[in-house]
């Protein structure tokens, strides 16, 4: 993952680095990973979504890893949840299915980290039914919305802000 | 290259304990200048002495009757280092030529304007203390500047601010100036711009910005890149660079 053919990748992300740390939305996180030693692994993100306001997502902080390949920005970061993460959308290993984050679909390397980030924040409140990635969250949230509001709002107070 | 090539004419590495004018950056520039086009424009084969007599600074002139090889190696370093071949090159000069006039004068004048006066050894002295003080109020005052300048820009010019004036109390005033940075503290609505020194406490900044939004410091919860920052962290200790955003988010219990 860490070849020395990824120039391209490592440029892009230097520069989305750089532009989240002036600007980014209240609430998000978005850090490459750095290893104990101190030294900064641009290839992989670990980033911070706010559940929105006035949602039942709100209050949950969600961690999130972002995988980027050489291949960025051609291909899209592999975007994933901790396991089992309640969500109709996500798959059982936490990653996200998005269209946005699909390379044949809706996928274009002009796609920010920021947008990548905001989508998912949209994405939580917002399922898209046609294309599950987990029996549990998808079949709650067809057959039993109340229990699927309950189980939104425990999985918020799961991830509390950093105090 | 200034340190090097004080230090290679011993005399002159003296000159900046006389009380002489500190030499300003512009006056470096010019030795600089001059020390660099020497071997390729040698004027001391052309031009006549009149060079090195002439000063029109009336009031110094004095002063530079009694530390001129001090004094002058400061200001114009390269054209004095040469008295001797000019002396010749100027005598043939001055046979061949009928411009006594103008190489006669300024040696003349002021010595002569000046020499009755130093028969009054107590007001003489006085006076010179008084250049001395002026000069030392001067130059403390360009320390100053030049700290001022030299902290903005890099190392290489503060530490030509303080070798110049070496063995002035100012200097310490070097590690005084710090580093300021922007950062931007956000909450829900809006982002705002402060400044801070690299190394200063982040305590202040977060008192005021309490104060400002009316909330208890301890209500507000400082994060930068998802970590919590503590009141007694700094800027540097963190990494961070300008523009970098402190995110508040206020304690819900």
């Amino acid at each position: 993952m860490s070849g020395g053919g990824g120039g391209i990748a490592r440029g892009r992300l230097a520069e989305e680095r750089k532009a989240w740390r002036k600007n980014h939305p209240h609430g998000f996180v978005a850090k490459p990973e750095t290893a104990p030693d101190g030294s900064v692994n641009l290839m992989v993100w670990q980033c911070t979504i706010p559940g929105k306001p006035g949602t039942d997502w709100e209050g949950g902080y969600f961690p999130l890893t972002l995988h980027f390949s050489e291949d960025y920005p051609s291909k899209p970061p592999k975007c994933k949840f901790p396991p089992n993460f309640f969500h109709p959308n996500v798959y059982p290993s936490g990653t996200v299915c998005l269209s946005i984050l699909n390379e044949d679909s809706g996928w274009r390397p002009a796609i920010t980290v920021k947008q990548i980030l905001v989508g998912i924040q949209d994405l939580l409140d917002q399922p898209n039914p046609a294309d599950p990635a987990q029996t549990d969250g998808y079949h709650l949230f067809i057959q039993e919305p109340t229990e699927y509001k309950r189980r939104v709002r425990q999985q918020a107070k799961q991830y509390p802000p950093i105090v | 290259m200034n340190i090097a090539h004080v230090r290679n004419r011993p005399s002159s590495a003296n000159s900046s304990v006389s009380f002489a004018k500190r030499p300003t950056q512009d006056q470096y520039k010019k030795e600089e200048t001059i020390e660099e086009f020497e071997p390729l424009f040698d004027y001391s084969r052309v031009q006549p002495l009149s060079i090195v007599s002439i000063d029109d600074d009336g009031s110094d002139s004095e002063h530079v009757l009694k530390l001129s090889p001090k004094r002058r190696k400061t200001k114009y370093d390269s054209v004095e280092c040469l008295p001797e071949k000019s002396c010749e090159v100027a005598k043939v000069i001055e046979c061949d030529e009928k411009e006594e006039d103008w190489l006669l004068p300024p040696p003349v004048i002021p010595k002569a304007a000046q020499k009755p006066e130093q028969e009054d050894s107590t007001i003489k002295e006085l006076r010179l203390k008084k250049q001395e003080l002026a000069s030392f109020a001067q130059s403390a005052e360009d320390v100053l500047r030049a700290v001022e300048e030299s902290a903005k820009r890099e190392r290489n010019s503060s530490v030509t601010a303080s070798e110049s004036e070496a063995g002035k109390p100012q200097p310490s005033k070097v590690h005084g100036d710090r580093v300021k940075i922007v950062i931007s503290i956000q909450d829900k609505d809006e982002l705002k711009q402060y400044r801070i020194y690299m190394d200063e406490k982040f305590e202040r900044l977060f008192k005021m910005y309490a104060e400002k939004v009316k909330r208890e410091m301890q209500s507000l919860v400082f994060c930068f890149d998802g970590d919590k920052v503590s009141p007694t962290a700094t800027p540097g200790g963190l990494g961070m660079e300008d523009d970098d955003i402190i995110e508040v988010h206020v304690k819900s219990s």
